[in-house]
């Protein structure tokens, strides 16, 4: 089974602080994994190395068995990222951005403009498209990060606390989004929200002060704990 | 696709960013106001306009302080905004090397400064044709140095804002760098009776002293309490060398680092 995302040992020192401590993971293609811990536990960290924004203290990183630190833009080019609630600039229009963005991916000419016209679609942010961002709010700069990751359609998603800042409704159209192009793309996620994560994913990966507590199909979990959040709770320390 | 190409995309939006921010209009506005302060001033205040091209050329000169502010203001943020907003969350990802990132927002705040510059010359040009009916060959000299200048402010900018936190602390380390640090030393140099052509603010008055030594503007001839050092003019080569040396310098190193810099 090929594995497009694999994580080998992989430690990260912030000065003195561990973050990670030799965290491995394999997803395999087409998987949808989410990766669930407290805060601080290393979800974050873990997802910038795969995306080229941390260099790991010890360990590798693959996108499609391509290492991260030594060829990160062969790597890059096969992935879709949301990190957190990235920043936009503000006096570009969501069109200019991602036409901005594509064209640093290769894309270009009618190709291009049609596919933004479809992640904007997706998205619903069809009225906005030639509005300057500096007007937008957090949850349609949400909108609009989703709409870059997928606009060169990459074979992997790398998302962290992607529906962080979005409403009721905005949760779940980014839910069916993603249960959507998760069919045909490998999913790696980050979320603190257990109930998105079981309607996303198949498995979990939970971590706590950089280690791997578990990574398993959720039905597993459910079956030795009874429940995903008692799984979480247990494995993190946590009381019920 | 070619890292130049990306880098001809990069160039091309970052410029874009610059023709939207309202900053670009101010300092074309504040361009116009200073050389109309000069043009309108001196006939308004019974002065009329001096004999000699050569110190209306220079009265004219805005290059080195519209080079600071339009380099300053426009590359402050260029790599600690990346870090401080966050915009680096999507354009990191990306499948292109900092390097190209880098090159590409220095040509494009390049090319803000320029027109900055284009239209400070253009004017002082014009004024000249009209008042005296020729421009001094000095003018090219003075446009091609305050171009190498705004360069090396750029590159010195760039330096700051791969170093900081904020593209305020940038902005802010900068001007007190080249206007308050340099200017300072040069001052004690200069009343030493040393060099210092090393220094960038000597660099930027190499623009200006093109169109004559320091005594040939001082209404009344030399005084004799000044120090010898005081009056003379920097030497243009070395000026250039040292503008050239910070430019390239502080570009590599601003390079080097946001190769480096991480975004936690």
């Amino acid at each position: 089974m090929r594995e497009p995302i694999v994580i080998d040992n992989l430690s990260k020192y912030y000065n003195r602080f561990l973050a990670l401590d030799n965290l491995s993971l394999r997803i395999g293609e087409n998987e949808n994994v989410g990766l669930l811990g407290p805060n601080g536990a290393g979800k974050s960290t873990t997802l910038k190395i795969l995306c080229g924004l941390l260099r790991p203290s010890s360990g590798a990183a693959y996108i499609d068995g391509i290492n991260v630190v030594e060829k990160p833009e062969q790597a890059l080019s096969r992935i879709g990222t949301i990190v957190e609630t990235p920043g936009f600039y503000p006096f570009l229009t969501p069109e200019e951005t991602l036409s901005y963005l594509g064209r640093l991916r290769g894309m270009r000419g009618d190709g291009l403009r049609h596919r933004i016209k479809e992640v904007i679609r997706l998205v619903r942010l069809e009225e906005w498209t030639t509005i300057k961002i500096e007007k937008f709010s957090r949850g349609m700069k949400q909108r609009l990060a989703l709409a870059q990751a997928l606009l060169h359609d990459p074979p992997v998603l790398i998302l962290d606390e992607p529906a962080l800042g979005l409403d009721p409704r905005g949760v779940v159209e980014f839910r069916e989004i993603i249960e959507g192009v998760g069919k045909e793309k490998t999913v790696f996620f980050a979320s603190h929200q257990l109930v998105e994560v079981t309607q996303i994913c198949k498995k979990v990966a939970i971590i706590d002060r950089g280690r791997l507590l578990a990574y398993d199909d959720i039905a597993q979990l459910e079956r030795k704990y009874q429940s995903l959040e008692r799984a979480y709770l247990e494995l993190t320390g946590g009381s019920l | 696709m070619s890292e130049s190409e990306r880098l001809r995309v990069v160039i091309c939006y970052e410029f874009l960013k610059h023709l939207r921010r309202k900053r670009l209009y101010w300092i074309l506005g504040v361009v116009i106001v200073a050389e109309l302060a000069v043009l309108i001033g001196l006939p308004a205040l019974g002065e009329g306009y001096p004999d000699n091209i050569m110190m209306m050329a220079a009265m004219l000169s805005i290059g080195p302080s519209l080079a600071t502010i339009g380099a300053v203001f426009f590359a402050g943020d260029a790599i600690a905004g990346e870090f401080e907003s966050k915009t680096g969350y999507i354009l990191f990802p990306n499948p292109v090397r900092r390097t190209t990132l880098v090159m590409g927002k220095y040509l494009a705040c390049c090319a803000a400064v320029i027109l900055l510059i284009l239209l400070g010359y253009g004017i002082v040009c014009i004024s000249l044709l009209a008042i005296y009916g020729h421009i001094p060959i000095e003018t090219a000299k003075s446009f091609g140095l305050c171009l190498l200048f705004a360069g090396s402010v750029l590159s010195v900018t760039f330096f700051f804002s791969s170093v900081s936190k904020g593209a305020m602390g940038a902005t802010v380390i900068t001007l007190v760098f080249i206007m308050v640090i340099s200017g300072v030393i040069d001052g004690v140099l200069t009343m030493a009776s040393q060099p210092s052509w090393f220094l960038l603010s000597k660099a930027g008055d190499a623009v200006v002293t093109v169109y004559g030594g320091y005594e040939a503007f001082l209404p009344g001839g030399t005084p004799h309490d000044m120090p010898p050092g005081m009056l003379e003019a920097p030497d243009i080569s070395l000026c250039s060398l040292a503008m050239a040396i910070y430019l390239m310098a502080c570009f590599l190193l601003s390079i080097w680092i946001t190769k480096r810099r991480q975004l936690a």
